[in-house]
């Protein structure tokens, strides 16, 4: 690999300084004059026809600019990642609580809720759906009128009923995971502005401008080039900001009006209408033999995308592709239900499918080694992925595959080798410690038969700094930090001399998403393409300069070299006055498509990966056993991110996702009852604070360089916070004898199975 | 056309990261409304509405409170401070650049408020154990971090405070 100056270290964030100061402009810091405000109204019933939309009253109101209905969408009435079933402003028919049916804009947020008030919709009720397995029937309402089911996913391999004859243990069991939901601590909000030409600018905290821009377009009907998104920087999002919220509301507002507006969301109307992770019921069948060879798996999941699509589509596909866990399993029947409901929508959110059925596969794992009498980290050694297996969809693990390395980091950890002692001391009588031990892995990128790329720029600037502009946003990851780091490596100059650009459709090309493990690997390939290019460029110029021929130019860190006069340099500062003077301009651009699977799935997109990040996390928790509660004491956690580009990130992300994923085993979960959601705000949606979070949490990154990425790097953004979840569950039963096949394992939850297990 | 109801305004006065501040209110604007709207403070930021996420936590007379769940009129003549006053030397506050230094940011939205209960508990409490600094920002909610860092920060800025002095 190539000596890096800035990858590999801990560099200070680049937006640090302002989030400290509180100088970072998050979109609802930012006002125009003459701003409008926005509000939307939401639906009154889960399910319903719309008989009757009066928008008078309200637009009497005095300072109300404007009442618009889906009478005002110019273009599609509606957006969608995959498929655009959810309607901007629906005209008919709503399908959930969060549905929208109008929009106001007024001289004050105040006056825009109270307009809301004053706005006439006459309903007729329509039967609700809310059992995804009832909305698969004949019988059940539509929720739409293409059926109910929105995906089905059925892949076969082997011979799954001769492996469960011939295998030694068999274990069978359904699991139950929850609507987790993203939680982002900055709500769904923007500004927009129309200039007198009716160019559209939109600040909206997104994970992908130019499908922002595609999709405000789309529905306004305009030329996209006259819409600009600016989605950088996001107070969170955790993929629940990958899908449209509130871009199109905006962009309906200035349109309408000529004036600039603003929209944010309460949270309780974030919650109502706002993405959740998928709710799956996962049936799981799982064969081994004796020495502990995982020889079948049978897998069925359902899995509840709400009102509309967004990516629920893909979400089930992933989820099947991972169902198997990171192991070898060579006869799998898999099938896969992404069915609609009037319970809220699911989208997009970290880990994409995986959270489900790692919780699954890594439960029936642990229960085949118990069975076996076998140890638990062993079998996931056993049956673990290497480099030139074929994985569960028959697909080869071409890339770099850190597995092994993580497990056996796993097992070096101080937590895993002092297991029994730390287990033998409870805090009192009637608490019970376990260790509990999960693995997975997570595929990065969109996968097989999707559209996946990466565009990055550098140019050098007058003063001899450089811009760098890579449009897939910061949405708290610290993306950006890596993005410089990797940059000044490949153009070769300090970190202090470049001045990032993200996430803005005005001054960045099309890198695509903040998503699916993916930014770092696509943005800093698109880099390293453009700092060739940018370096030809140098060079042309250097050459001259220098009066030697441009063959002959190298690139130090900071200045261009004669390679056979050494003595013979300019500095990057020198070139760009001359470039200057010279009334040229020096700039390279990279654009880059990632490799894909050689496997083919015929039918299906966005599976398999070529490319899969690993992790291996530990959990020790103490269980109450006289109210059910556990406690998360200490935590393992053991990514293969490929290259760290930045470890201190990487060890915040990990800590960050080891808490999400507590939360999601022990806590989480937006309830809602006949379409009604309960808990709409952080009073009844349970979220870790820092009273809940393991004392420790050790981070060991096992890296395990991937060729084909930026100094070696793949993505990590996910993986962190799927397998603690199982990990903890898995220690619950390790403290106390209980299978938790329900999560969050919340006391009730705990108590309910411990006494259920005493009854003979 | 029709009137929105009529609203009383009253004048309040109070400190505002020691500058001196005359602010128009309605009897139901916030705390949280004054410094964002009306004084540009936009370093406070709102998370939940209902004194939950602790996104939105100030010092007032030096005690953390939820600025959304203030009413303004009761802000009159009390003592405010905002994010935007822990560098109103220039220089960052201890509590700052350990934050910096620990990374302990992510998307940065719980930062100002979890850096103001911070600084409350060091004036009150100079060498807080690990504990007792998780008790005192365990009502500011962060989603990304994980809280380790943000308690590492506070530990290394207690720290440097008492040896500075």
């Amino acid at each position: 690999m190539t000596k890096t100056k800035w990858v590999g270290t801990d560099v200070t964030r680049i937006d640090a300084k302002d989030k400290v100061c509180g100088t970072l402009e998050y979109m609802s810091d930012l006002s125009f004059p003459n701003m409008i405000y926005g509000a939307v109204l939401r639906s009154k019933y889960p399910h319903a026809l719309i008989k009757k939309i009066d928008t008078k009253r309200a637009k009497e109101l005095d300072g109300v600019v404007t009442v618009l209905t889906h009478e005002d969408v110019p273009g599609l009435n509606g957006f969608g990642i995959a498929i655009p079933d959810q309607p901007v402003l629906c005209r008919d028919k709503v399908r959930y609580m969060g549905d929208a049916i109008a929009l106001v804009g007024a001289e004050s947020k105040e006056i825009a809720e109270q307009a809301l008030e004053l706005i006439e919709v006459e309903y007729e009720p329509l039967p609700i759906v809310d059992d995804p397995e009832e909305a698969m029937l004949d019988t059940s309402p539509l929720v739409h009128e293409t059926g109910n089911i929105h995906n089905h996913v059925k892949i076969e391999r082997g011979d799954v009923e001769a492996a469960f004859n011939e295998a030694y243990v068999v274990v069978e069991n359904t699991y139950f995971t929850p609507r987790q939901m993203h939680a982002f601590l900055e709500p769904e909000s923007g500004v927009a502005t129309i200039d007198d030409d009716k160019n559209i600018t939109i600040w909206c905290g997104g994970q992908h401008p130019y499908r922002d821009q595609l999709q405000v377009a789309r529905a306004l009907g305009m030329n996209p080039r006259k819409i600009r998104i600016i989605n950088t920087p996001a107070g969170g999002a955790f993929g629940g900001k990958d899908e449209i919220t509130v871009q199109i509301y905006l962009a309906l507002l200035v349109l309408h009006t000529d004036r600039p507006a603003k929209i944010v969301l309460s949270r309780e109307e974030s919650v109502i209408a706002g993405m959740k992770r998928h709710p799956m019921k996962i049936y799981m069948k799982t064969a081994a033999a004796a020495d502990g060879t995982i020889l079948a798996n049978e897998v069925r999941v359902v899995s509840d995308t709400g009102a509309y699509a967004s990516l629920g589509g893909p979400v089930i596909g992933f989820a099947i592709e991972h169902s198997c866990g990171a192991y070898r399993v060579e006869n799998v029947r898999l099938e896969g239900f992404c069915v609609y409901t009037n319970n809220g929508v699911a989208g997009a959110f970290r880990g994409f499918g995986a959270n489900q059925v790692t919780f699954a596969v890594e439960t029936q794992v642990d229960m085949i080694a118990e069975k076996l009498g076998m140890d638990r980290l062993e079998i996931r050694k056993k049956n673990g992925l290497r480099k030139g297996d074929i994985a569960a969809l028959g697909h080869k693990m071409e890339a770099s595959v850190g597995l092994l390395r993580t497990l056996e980091a796993a097992e070096n950890s101080r937590l895993w080798q002092l297991r029994e002692e730390l287990k033998a001391k409870p805090g009192a009588p009637h608490k019970k410690r376990g260790i509990g031990i999960a693995c997975s892995f997570q595929g990065c990128g969109l996968g097989k038969g999707l559209p996946d790329y990466g565009a990055a720029t550098i140019e050098l600037l007058p003063n001899g700094q450089f811009a760098v502009g890579v449009s897939c946003p910061e949405i708290g990851q610290g993306n950006t930090t890596a993005f410089v780091q990797i940059a000044a490596d490949y153009i070769r100059c300090s970190i202090d001399d470049i001045v990032m650009l993200s996430g803005d459709t005005g001054h960045t090309l099309d890198s695509g998403t903040s998503t699916a493990s993916r930014s770092v690997y696509t943005g800093g390939n698109a880099l390293k393409l453009a700092a060739g290019n940018l370096h030809s460029a140098i060079s042309t110029l250097a050459a001259e300069i220098l009066s030697v021929p441009e063959s002959d130019i190298d690139i130090e860190y900071g200045s261009a070299v004669s390679k056979s006069c050494p003595e013979k340099t300019v500095s990057f500062k020198k070139i760009a006055e001359l470039m200057v003077e010279r009334g040229k301009t020096i700039k390279g651009e990279g654009y880059f498509i990632w490799p894909v699977s050689e496997t083919e799935l015929e039918g299906y997109v966005g599976i398999p990966h070529l490319l899969y990040s690993y992790i291996t996390q530990i959990a020790l928790v103490e269980v109450n056993t006289l109210t059910g509660e556990t406690e998360v004491l200490e935590a393992v956690s053991v990514p293969d991110p490929g290259k760290a580009i930045n470890p201190q990130g990487v060890e915040g992300q990990s800590e960050g996702g080891v808490v999400m994923g507590m939360g999601y085993a022990l806590t989480e979960d937006t309830i809602i009852e006949e379409g009604i959601t309960l808990t709409r705000n952080f009073s009844t949606y349970i979220l870790p604070t820092s009273l809940d979070m393991p004392c420790e949490i050790e981070t060991i990154i096992a890296e395990e360089l991937e060729p084909s990425g930026p100094f070696g790097a793949k993505g990590i953004g996910e993986a962190v916070c799927v397998p603690i979840s199982p990990a903890i569950t898995n220690a619950i039963h390790d403290a106390c004898g209980v299978w938790m096949k329900q999560i969050p394992a919340t006391p009730e939850r705990v108590y309910t199975a411990l006494k259920s297990k005493e009854v003979p | 056309m029709k009137k929105v109801k009529a609203e009383q305004k009253k004048l309040i006065s109070f400190t505002v990261n020691g500058d001196d501040v005359k602010v128009e209110i309605s009897a139901d604007t916030r705390l949280i409304d004054v410094l964002r709207n009306k004084l540009n403070l936009t370093g406070t930021k709102e998370g939940c509405g209902i004194g939950e996420c602790g996104a939105c936590t100030v010092l007032m007379d030096g005690k953390p409170v939820n600025s959304c769940l203030v009413p303004a009129f009761q802000v009159e003549g009390s003592v405010i401070e905002t994010v935007e006053g822990l560098d109103k030397s220039g220089e960052l506050h201890p509590l700052q650049e350990a934050f910096v230094e620990h990374t302990a940011i992510q998307c940065g939205y719980c930062t100002p408020g979890m850096l103001m209960s911070a600084l409350a508990l060091l004036r009150e409490n100079p060498k807080p154990t690990r504990e007792e600094i998780a008790r005192a920002i365990s009502g500011n909610l962060c989603r990304c971090t994980g809280y380790h860092q943000i308690i590492a920060a506070i530990e290394d800025a207690s720290a440097k405070i008492r040896l500075s002095e």
